[in-house]
């Protein structure tokens, strides 16, 4: 269990790292949802009305195609230096392997969020508050275990960059159903948040254990 | 006449009886008039549409556990007929909806939950395809046919807070008269037997594709070596 723990802290401390040295993919996501809002302004014709009902949407709308890209990424670099299968040698179980992985995916898309929620609350004037950062940070878990499986998967398949999406997004939904129901909520709607997040966590629980249950099948050759 | 031609005749024989049971034998609804008709097939078609699902997640469990071929190839084939009757009954309920909600789509957790459905099994036939044949491809989709039918119940219940329009299950509240009842019951054996035979014969075109060596390995004359991840 601790040797588990160790290569998972290893393998994500890596991506990290690799991450800090050639900031590739932050920058990018941080454009990318700036983006997102100035298109959704353009679409929606945002005024100080109809701002707090949108914005949810489009908070989830940039995030989860933001996630995409993170996630697809994850697995674009060892693929490209043949480096997962040399990992795959050593002894470390394909689980920790990929929960290093994932965690590592997982806190790019948060670095993502740090620039995504405050631009939406500054830009739709929107209110920004805990109830907010919990339920995006929550719903994050789950999908970062999620869409990083499929991300492995696909790495390995023709047209990847079609796949991702049609595999991951429909098994994202709940996670939107109910993460989208908290921040309407946080955001001044009516409704229950506190059911809204219980709902996230069980989701985050069931999807963690069966993504760790599947990555010894989509990892292991 | 092989035993395929034969299960097809019976197939389709048996639905044509169900056709005319619906249209010449069971009444016409007080309230929904005529078009209360396409219900028996709509929900029978949605009922066959579960059962192959039921079959991928089956069929895929074994293969994880025993690397089966033949689990392999009753996951695509159940795959593809679930995908085919779901398509069926999502245009049949719309084709329902549009003369009794008066709209053709609601955003309702039983129908919003099945075209979710649909998505993931179109999604697990794409990866069936685009992926390189062979023992990697089958974990994958094995894997994303017990995703799938994991993730369909969930996005069921967790939207049920927004109200719901679907009717709910008439069979079992008893609510259906026994002449309709009896029709129904007809329609879904008639509808299961089908789906069953359409499986049959697509695992039996499943089995000889995979007898069929692919193209490079005839002119390699060789078994072909995994490629290795680009």
């Amino acid at each position: 269990m601790t040797r588990s723990i160790a290569v998972a802290y290893a393998v994500a401390r890596k991506d990290l790292t690799s991450e800090w040295r050639t900031r590739e993919l932050v920058p990018a996501l941080g454009q990318f949802v700036v983006l997102a809002l100035v298109i959704a302004n353009f679409g929606f014709q945002i005024d100080s009305q109809n701002a707090t009902v949108i914005a949810p949407g489009v908070l989830w709308l940039a995030l989860v195609f933001a996630g995409l890209v993170a996630f697809g990424r994850a697995f674009a670099a060892e693929r490209e230096q043949a480096s997962l299968e040399a990992m795959l040698l050593t002894p470390a179980s394909a689980a920790a392997i990929f929960a290093g992985k994932a965690i590592a995916a997982a806190l790019l898309l948060i670095a993502c969020e740090a620039v995504l929620l405050p631009a939406l609350a500054l830009m739709f004037g929107t209110p920004f508050n805990a109830e907010l950062v919990a339920a995006v940070l929550i719903a994050t878990v789950g999908m970062a275990a999620l869409g990083c499986l499929f991300a492995a998967m696909v790495a390995r398949v023709r047209s990847r960059e079609v796949l991702l999406p049609l595999l991951t997004l429909p098994l994202w939904i709940p996670f939107i159903v109910a993460g989208g129901q908290a921040v309407q909520v946080a955001m001044g709607a009516s409704g229950s948040y506190n059911q809204a997040v219980a709902l996230l966590i069980d989701f985050d629980i069931l999807f963690v254990v069966l993504t760790s249950l599947a990555a010894r099948f989509v990892l292991d050759d | 006449m092989t035993r395929y031609t034969r299960l097809v005749a019976a197939a389709v024989l048996l639905m044509l009886v169900a056709g005319a049971l619906i249209f010449f034998y069971a009444p016409e609804d007080f309230l929904q008039k005529e078009p209360q008709r396409i219900f028996y097939l709509h929900v029978s078609a949605a009922i066959a549409a579960f059962a192959c699902f039921a079959v991928v997640l089956g069929a895929s469990i074994a293969y994880l556990r025993t690397e089966s071929l033949r689990a392999d190839r009753l996951a695509r084939a159940a795959a593809l007929v679930g995908v085919v009757l779901t398509t069926v009954t999502l245009v049949m309920g719309m084709l329902y909806a549009k003369p009794i909600w008066g709209t053709f789509w609601t955003w309702d957790a039983r129908l919003t939950s099945t075209l979710v459905l649909w998505i993931i099994y179109a999604g697990y036939l794409l990866l069936r395809r685009l992926a390189e044949p062979g023992r990697q491809a089958a974990r994958f989709a094995a894997v994303v046919g017990i995703f799938g039918f994991v993730d369909v119940p969930i996005v069921y219940f967790s939207v049920t807070w927004w109200r719901t329009q679907h009717p709910g299950p008439v069979i079992i509240s008893d609510a259906l008269p026994p002449q309709m009842l009896f029709v129904f019951l007809v329609t879904m054996a008639c509808t299961l037997f089908l789906a069953a035979v359409m499986v049959a014969i697509r695992y039996q075109i499943e089995t000889l594709t995979d007898e069929v060596p692919s193209p490079v390995v005839q002119l390699v004359g060789a078994q072909r070596e995994p490629e290795p991840a680009r």
